[in-house]
């Protein structure tokens, strides 16, 4: 029987909709608005800013003319002082001219940008031959080892972090940059597998046995059955799946904070943004317009996978 | 082309049994119809031929070659699933010429299958469609497409017109008939349908619980079952099975007393090692006794009460008692008996069978050839 709201539900419905909606959106709101407003309009509370000021965006992408710096007359006095050697006169003008790399944030991107598509595909990959054997394959302890993978997200990172960056220093890992970066896209395979496992392994259940049966009897050997009808049909999964650990990796604080802090050209955005936050160039539009542009791919991939959800691609294969 | 000899076959889930010692022989060509009630092994035995299914005990040959342990896509076998089981992401032309192509034929060869398929199934007009887009029926045509574009040793069939509609059924039925005519293909076709298994098949396997009842053409399983199960399972309505004293050379019943020497084929001394006999009558061999000048061999049940009339057409069938118990005939369309009248029914003796009230039920008499 369908059930008929009353205007008075329908109202108290929306309200506490509408209230839920902003709670969520306006911390992004706030990100925006504040990387948009002039550094004379901070303490505007709107979330309007009066000028729109792309300052912020345009310095972190490089996009700003290379500011000519005026050297302090006193300075300039001490330049002008015949005393100095010319070696300490150019030490003396770089200190004052050079204001530092405030970002490298195109350097930043692309360090997360690699490692998040690195463990997306093979997080991918992995999962979706393990979550097939756990899915269709009859082994002892399948149920045992189904179940077990869940078990990483039963012990927090914070435990997992410093017996981890241990071994990583013990077999020698830690010593060298790209041992680093290994260490870290094996742990952001780890962290990512068991859901992606599971994912997958719960969208393989929902397609008919018989299709990868019809396959076989048309010649197919199991694996081409996999590669040929499984695989295909699994797209829209196997691209939220990517996403999904994209996603993860790209947002991951934790363990890079460990793992990379001394090496600062591999830093990845999240640690670099906390490196931002706290330094000299911390300036609130540049920071907000920083975490603006750590979260636009995120918002893009949601949209993207949104948008492939819509599944159904099994239908018609079998009598349902 | 190949023949399927299936030796001493056994297949069991844990301890339970589901198929028991079977042994069939298809020959080339021959297409053969196994048929029994839901749970009766003869879709596993199927599966055990594809592959699809490991075989507990026994031997399975394909050709010469025997086939216990090759995987299912080395057998070179082609089946039509109760499910269709067609390929959601594919288009039809891509469905039916994935097994040709995995195959390895030349192009050259792949369209031409493609047309003649197409063609016989009329499926033209939706070669570029997704299964999704298709009927019921057309999604059959396709599946069945699929597996007759092969150049296979062997065609399975798993209940391929189970999920059909009446009337797509009867046509669908006729149309694998002539495509089996017309190729000459090894066939094992699996089905509950009694009716599909007596119009297609060359001949029946009657299967129950696992062990093969009876196997024979489809006159042969329809007029002399070899036990009361095949009796009732082929046949609609089911055969009439009704108690009998046997009484000296007599067999006895309500009012009717049955001259046991004019049923054929009854050898007096085996019949006198029974008490009771079962006794078979077909609903179709009764006629209305208004209807039919009594001949020689004819036995009229006389004064009998119709319970209910059903009229179906060309002809209609009556539910009356017989010894007791509820009983069908069928009648042709000329009677014009009605609810609680009574009438008498003729029986042809030399079509009656005899079996006895063991619980298997076995024949007594050998029955009548046609």
């Amino acid at each position: 029987m369908m059930n008929k709201r009353t205007n008075m539900q329908s109202i108290l419905l929306y309200t506490l909709v509408i209230a839920l909606v902003i709670f969520c959106v306006f911390p992004f709101l706030q990100i925006l608005s504040t990387s948009l407003k002039h550094p004379i309009d901070w303490g505007n509370a709107s979330l309007i800013p009066r000028v729109l000021h792309l300052d912020a965006y345009k310095e972190l992408l490089g996009l700003m003319p290379s500011k000519e710096v005026e050297v302090p007359a006193s300075i300039q006095r001490l330049l002008d002082n015949p005393a100095l050697s010319a070696e300490k006169k150019q030490l003396l003008l770089t200190k004052f001219t050079d204001g530092g790399d405030v970002f490298s944030f195109g350097r930043y991107m692309l360090n997360t940008f690699s490692i998040s598509l690195v463990t997306g595909i093979c997080s991918t990959f992995l999962a979706s031959l393990a979550a097939y054997a756990i899915a269709r394959l009859r082994f002892p302890a399948q149920s045992l080892m189904a179940n077990g993978v869940l078990f990483v997200y039963m012990v927090g990172g914070v435990l997992l972090m410093v017996p981890l960056y241990q071994m990583s220093v013990n077999v020698g890992l830690a010593s060298s940059a790209g041992g680093t970066i290994l260490s870290l896209f094996l742990i952001y395979l780890i962290q990512t597998l068991p859901v992606a496992m599971y994912m997958l392994g719960n969208y393989f259940r929902t397609i008919p046995f018989s299709l990868e049966e019809a396959a076989m009897m048309d010649g197919c050997s199991r694996v081409e059955a996999f590669y040929r009808i499984i695989l295909p049909l699994s797209k829209p999964m196997l691209f939220t799946v990517f996403i999904y650990c994209f996603v993860i990796a790209w947002n991951e604080y934790l363990f890079a904070s460990v793992f990379l802090k001394q090496y600062q050209d591999f830093q990845t955005l999240p640690l670099a943004l906390q490196t931002l936050f706290t330094s000299k160039n911390a300036i609130w539009d540049r920071i907000m317009a920083a975490s603006m542009l750590t979260l636009l791919p995120v918002i893009i991939c949601f949209m993207l996978a949104n948008r492939h959800l819509s599944g159904g691609l099994t239908d018609g294969g079998v009598k349902g | 082309m190949s023949s399927v000899i299936l030796r001493n076959v056994c297949k069991s889930y844990g301890n339970l049994p589901i198929v028991k010692n079977l042994n069939l022989e298809v020959k080339d060509g021959e297409f053969v119809v196994l048929v029994g009630p839901s749970g009766c092994g003869k879709s596993t035995t199927l599966r055990m031929v594809a592959g699809l299914e490991d075989i507990t005990q026994g031997k399975v040959h394909i050709g010469d070659t025997e086939v216990n342990d090759l995987p299912p896509h080395k057998r070179n076998i082609a089946m039509v699933f109760q499910n269709y089981a067609l390929y959601p992401h594919m288009s039809v032309r891509e469905n039916i010429v994935f097994g040709l192509k995995k195959s390895g034929a030349d192009t050259a060869t792949i369209q031409s299958k493609l047309a003649d398929v197409s063609e016989m199934l009329k499926l033209d007009e939706y070669l570029d469609r997704k299964p999704a887009d298709l009927s019921g029926g057309q999604r059959q045509r396709v599946a069945m497409g699929r597996a007759l574009a092969r150049d296979a040793d062997v065609y399975l069939f798993d209940e391929p017109l189970s999920n059909l509609d009446a009337k797509l059924r009867h046509h669908m039925r006729t149309e694998i008939a002539r495509i089996q005519h017309q190729y000459n293909i090894t066939a094992i076709y699996v089905t509950h349908d009694q009716i599909e298994a007596m119009t297609l098949g060359d001949r029946v396997v009657v299967m129950r619980d696992g062990i093969v009842e009876q196997v024979g053409s489809p006159m042969d399983i329809y007029l002399q079952p070899t036990n009361t199960f095949v009796a009732t399972f082929i046949g609609s309505p089911a055969m009439n099975l009704i108690e009998a004293q046997v009484e000296g050379d007599e067999l006895v019943f309500d009012q009717y007393r049955i001259p046991a020497q004019r049923i054929a084929n009854v050898d007096m001394h085996t019949l006198a090692q029974h008490n009771q006999v079962l006794l078979g009558i077909r609903p179709d061999f009764f006629e209305d006794s208004a209807l039919t000048s009594p001949s020689g061999n004819v036995f009229v049940f006389d004064d009998i009460q119709v319970d209910l009339v059903e009229n179906l057409g060309f002809d209609k069938e009556i539910m009356f008692k017989l010894g007791g118990e509820d009983a069908k005939a069928r009648l042709d369309l000329r009677s014009h008996v009605k609810r609680q009248q009574s009438l008498s029914l003729s029986v042809d003796l030399s079509r009656v069978l005899l079996f006895d009230t063991s619980p298997q039920g076995m024949l007594i008499n050998a029955g009548t050839e046609e």
